[in-house]
């Protein structure tokens, strides 16, 4: 039987950043339900407490992502080690944590990445978090931030394309993170209980199996 | 003035009166008037013809000129609006507004044009000639989100006033190079008249095939042109029928009436271009253009309201597909908890 060690994977300040970020994005997507579709949905009472309440969370999202990032870059310095994956996470890694999720992990055999604080991502959760933080994260919130202030900005909005546009895009991708969401709430479940990630992200500590 | 009306109204003639009006604006048409320090007395020939008052003639409403006018000095008198638009004005006055204005404050008798050729950024205008545009951005600021955006799209009559139906006017909008920010402005008639071909209704910018309707596809065929020209349009949401019950309704203090109203109050839409004379032709648009996705405006945009039917559908696959992952491996997960006794597997 493997004996299990602890490691500290996730640093206070990240943590404090996830749920944050995590009670943010909930917020934002039960307002945006409520904002795309008004006549069938009301959570908040009215549609203007939905906007004031969606408007304060995209600001409290935006303003920690823009801390996550700076704690990355000129903290700790890791963020294109943690997240950027290398060229044979690429060609194999992918494909191998792929196969593991869909065919080995029902089989019982053990996961190809074991996590460390240098390399906690395995190649598919890198190649995922580097979407949604350096692709997707900023674009909704600078859609966001553009049609929070559509005034004074209409000319840059024209620029892009028009309003509806923007709004599309800040749709569209509202949508692939409350996807994301459904996936990554999943895979919290697959460590060695269910809650041990759910844990772990709040404690720090990750119970590692020693080899 | 009764008589002379329903003249014209009944039996199509021109009446006396008509004829006589010739005579009025021999002097009140003439701009000489106004160089001998009596601007006031100055009737705009052309805009006065647009108007329906025209058609009724002078008298009808002065109806003592004597004989001697004007070297006599006795000041013809002068109808009041209540004689002909009476239902109109125990409207008017019915509301808050009535305290603040008479007609003619709002409404000069020789230029009034009906509602639905006057465009909503002209009724704004109108507005802020009491109501100052930065004061009134001001005081709806502490309440309404983007208050500037508010009163740029709607007309005031919109929400002060008591329809309940609106429609969607577009406008077409010139880009202002030469403007500090590069702002969009409404296009004039001259400018609109230089993109039609030669010899055509300046109506053929944007309705090509001259049926007196613009199609979906016209739509998008002047988006697509346009854009190089630096043309835009934009939308103004209008009351359906305009009516004087001005007034501070409660219910537009909640964003939920308008913006919760659903797209099925956003199928109307009409594209009002200036003609020569200033007045605005309005010409019917499909249904839904202001929501169509690819043909509609790119610019009117209602949150809540205008929301585009495919989109929301692509959005609630994208949301579907990720809710489909934990189903269908969660499911193969239990089918085969048994594989895995001691062995863990990480990730989020």
């Amino acid at each position: 039987m493997a004996r299990h060690e602890k490691i500290y994977l996730n640093p206070t300040p990240v943590r404090i950043w996830h749920w944050l970020n995590a009670l943010g994005i909930i917020t934002l997507t039960l307002t945006g339900i409520q904002i795309r579709w008004p006549e069938f949905l009301n959570f908040f009472g009215t549609y203007k407490a939905a906007v004031s309440l969606h408007n304060t969370a995209g600001i409290v999202v935006s303003i920690s992502y823009l801390l996550w990032i700076a704690y990355y870059i000129f903290v700790t310095g890791s963020l294109l080690k943690i997240y950027v994956p290398t060229v044979d996470e690429l060609k194999y890694g992918l494909f191998r944590q792929a196969i593991f999720y869909f065919f080995f992990y029902f089989f019982g055999k053990p996961n190809p990445h074991s996590p460390t604080p240098e390399n906690k991502f395995n190649p598919l959760q890198k190649v995922t978090y580097l979407m949604i933080m350096l692709l997707l994260l900023p674009l909704v919130i600078a859609t966001g931030l553009l049609i929070m202030n559509i005034g004074p900005l209409r000319e840059a909005i024209i620029t892009m394309g028009g309003l509806k546009l923007l709004d599309g895009a800040h749709y569209l991708i509202a949508c692939c993170f409350t996807a994301f969401l459904f996936i990554h709430v999943y895979l919290a479940t697959l460590g060695h209980t269910p809650f041990a990630h759910t844990k772990s992200m709040w404690t720090g500590w990750e119970e590692g199996e020693e080899k | 003035m009764v008589v002379g009306l329903l003249t014209v109204t009944s039996a199509g003639t021109v009446p006396a009166d008509v004829v006589a009006q010739d005579r009025c604006l021999e002097c009140h048409g003439s701009r000489s008037v106004i160089s001998s320090g009596k601007g006031f007395l100055y009737i705009d020939a052309v805009k006065f013809g647009e108007t329906a008052h025209s058609r009724i003639g002078c008298s009808s409403c002065h109806d003592s000129v004597t004989a001697g006018h004007p070297r006599d000095g006795v000041r013809p008198s002068r109808a009041s609006c209540k004689e002909c638009h009476a239902p109109v004005v125990k409207e008017y006055q019915a509301g808050i507004h009535a305290e603040k204005a008479i007609c003619s404050d709002c409404h000069n008798p020789h230029t009034a044009r009906p509602a639905e050729v006057v465009s909503g950024t002209d009724m704004n205008i109108q507005c802020a000639r009491c109501h100052e545009n930065a004061r009134t951005i001001r005081s709806h600021s502490g309440w309404l989100p983007q208050a500037e955006l508010h009163i740029t799209a709607l007309p005031c009559i919109t929400c002060h006033t008591g329809s309940e139906n609106y429609v969607i006017n577009l406008y077409i909008q010139a880009h202002r190079r030469d403007k500090p920010h590069h702002g969009y402005t409404p296009a004039t008639f001259d400018e609109l008249a230089r993109l039609a071909p030669a010899g055509v209704p300046v109506t053929r910018v944007i309705d090509t095939n001259g049926d007196g309707r613009v199609s979906l596809e016209e739509l998008r065929a002047f988006h697509r042109g346009a854009a190089n020209k630096g043309m835009r349009l934009w939308g103004m949401m209008m009351p359906e029928k305009i009516t004087h019950t001005y007034q501070i309704l409660k219910n537009r203090w909640d964003c939920t009436f308008c913006h919760a109203s659903g797209p099925k109050a956003l199928q109307t839409s009409y594209v009002a271009i200036p003609d020569r004379e200033g007045r605005s032709i309005r010409l019917p648009v499909d249904k839904g253009a202001v929501l169509d996705l690819l043909y509609g405006t790119p610019d009117f945009y209602m949150m809540g309201s205008s929301r585009s039917s495919l989109l929301s559908i692509i959005g609630l696959v994208i949301v579907a597909c990720g809710a489909m992952v934990p189903l269908f491996h969660g499911t193969l997960r239990f089918l085969t908890r048994k594989n895995r006794k001691e062995t863990h597997h990480g990730a989020a």
